[in-house]
């Protein structure tokens, strides 16, 4: 947009599935701007729109309005927390019975402890939206990634070398999970389309069990570190909050 | 370290071939090398003190090597600050200098984008005109409050050219999600005499004064790589959620309050994807279409596997 006055900018959101944000360790120290987590692929990332299924909601302590939340995608789980300083999300979260999906507007959090490190979100924004929406942020964060992917192949870019520096991550596992996951918004709409006829329990079913399943993946995922350090991230993040 | 030096060291010496002068590469390395690894001098200041070396070595007249350094681009490669370019360019607007520093300030444009120039007093160079197009010749650039600009100085040339540059066309398509609704959005009251917004009740310029209804939203539209500040009409907001001025009160007399009307407009449009087509102002995109995105979500799919 062409300069005018006050030149404030807006962090972007990025799209990036759970799996890739949940690798992600590094901050890149930026003096007076938000903090700027490094992707695996080579982009600095302060805020992110994902759609997902809200799977579990739950207040910290009675009354304190400060909520740890989960959300899904087909390849992970994000956590954070919601509290009064973000007043939209908080307002929704409280009306939203998980699991629902939802969209969500959220700033990125890293905390780091002693052995290792947790991306946390701190949502600004969360809707609960139609299921097309989800479909169509798999299709669309797929895409990022994947051309995220190729500049990192090509390299030259400084946060792309960067990020090869400090991940070295294996690009092939990244792509083929990637195409992994969008084959799946055509294998959900098969199911869709032959069901939609019929009854719709079964489709609520369906949703049932995918669900499940993203539960038990999510499962699968919870290293036992995690909740190791689930005590000092929410002091942490309690301390964080005040600041604001 | 070597190897950038080593980079350094070539690109300087070209610079001086390109000028009809034969400096031997080695030669410039060495001088480079001990500037930057024996003394620690950044090195932009090292560049600049071996370049001047040389300059005076083969007496070479100054703008005669600073032309030869100053490519002539597009505005849209203009990436970093201390680049030396050339641009060929209309002036899109003028702005009041507020600096006695500042001889002429405003934006400059080609095909290629838009961006902010400076001309110096100390420059003291001839006035441009609005409308008009001109070749600046080495000008360079900088970043100013998170923005590029260009700042025209003694060694800058300004000529006036009679050709008409196009500027980038101001209406635009963009696909993104709505990923926020700003303040002063949802059904708000406008001053009768100036249309302003009113804020509880009061015009900025008019204060206590009659007003009317309206239905608008300021939101953010963000497609990942970039963002855009937009306002959408009545019209807009009517197409998109059925929801128009009308409607809009009644909502708000139902719940006893205007606010009920942001909510509800919160939760039918945030998230979502949308196409649409507006017009760039300063900061906002004022929207004339805008339709809910009707993605061929199997083509899409298609293209993403089999194109990599």
């Amino acid at each position: 947009m062409i300069a005018g006055g006050k030149s404030f900018r807006r962090a972007v959101a990025r799209r990036v599935f759970a799996f890739e944000l949940n690798n992600a360790t590094y901050r890149i120290e930026s003096g007076d701007k938000a903090i700027q987590l490094l992707l695996p692929t080579g982009v600095a990332c302060s805020r992110i729109f994902l759609v997902g299924v809200l799977l579990d909601k739950e207040e910290t302590r009675p009354d304190s309005d400060f909520w740890k939340v989960k959300f899904s995608d087909p390849t992970g789980v994000f956590r954070g927390f919601v509290g009064r300083f973000q007043p939209d999300a908080l307002e929704t979260l409280l009306k939203i019975e998980p699991p629902e999906i939802v969209a969500v507007v959220s700033k990125i959090r890293l905390f780091e402890g002693e052995t290792a490190t947790l991306v946390t979100v701190r949502p600004e924004i969360i809707v609960p939206v139609e299921r097309e929406v989800r479909d169509y942020w798999i299709v669309e964060t797929a895409k990022h990634t994947l051309s995220r992917i190729e500049n990192m192949k090509k390299g030259g870019d400084e946060l792309v070398e960067l990020a090869w520096r400090v991940y070295n991550p294996d690009l092939d596992a990244y792509e083929e999970k990637t195409k992994e996951v969008v084959k799946t918004v055509l294998e959900q709409h098969s199911v869709i389309e032959v069901k939609s006829e019929g009854d719709e329990e079964t489709v609520e079913e369906e949703l049932a069990v995918k669900t499940e399943k993203e539960r038990e993946e999510v499962e699968d995922l919870e290293i036992s570190d995690l909740d190791e350090f689930e005590f000092e991230e929410e002091e942490w993040d309690l301390s964080d909050i005040l600041e604001d | 370290m070597g190897n950038r030096i080593n980079e350094l060291a070539s690109q300087i010496a070209e610079k001086f071939r390109s000028s009809g002068y034969e400096v031997s590469v080695k030669d410039v390395y060495k001088r480079l090398k001990l500037l930057i690894d024996e003394f620690k001098v950044p090195e932009n200041e090292a560049i600049r003190t071996v370049t001047n070396y040389f300059i005076k070595e083969f007496d070479v007249p100054r703008d005669q090597l600073v032309i030869a350094e100053s490519p002539l681009i597009k505005i849209a490669d203009i990436k970093s600050p201390g680049q030396w370019v050339s641009l060929k360019a209309k002036v899109v607007q003028l702005w009041d200098s507020s600096s006695p520093n500042v001889s002429q300030v405003g934006l400059i444009g080609d095909e290629s984008g838009i961006i902010k120039f400076i001309i110096w007093a100390k420059a003291n160079k001839p006035e441009v005109k609005e409308g008009k197009c001109y070749l600046f010749t080495n000008v360079v650039s900088d970043s100013f409050a998170g923005r590029m600009q260009v700042n025209i100085n003694r060694n800058s040339r300004i000529e006036e050219i009679d050709e008409d540059i196009q500027l980038p066309p101001r209406e635009i398509e963009v696909v993104g999600a709505l990923i926020a609704i700003q303040q002063n959005s949802g059904l708000i009251r406008r001053c009768k005499i100036c249309n302003r917004v009113l804020t509880k009740d009061v015009c900025p310029i008019h204060g206590k004064t009659e007003s009317y209804d309206d239905l608008r939203v300021k939101g953010v539209i963000d497609d990942g790589e970039n963002y855009y500040e937009i306002i959408l009409n009545e019209e807009n907001i009517k197409r998109l959620t059925g929801i128009g001025l009308d409607e809009a009160k009644s909502i708000a007399m139902e719940n006893l309050d205007r606010n009920s009307v942001l909510s509800e407009l919160k939760s039918r449009l945030l998230g979502r994807y949308y196409k649409l087509r507006g017009t760039r102002g300063e900061r906002y995109l004022i929207v004339s279409d805008i339709g809910v995105l009707n993605a061929e979500l199997r083509k899409e799919v298609e293209k993403l596997l089999e194109g990599v």
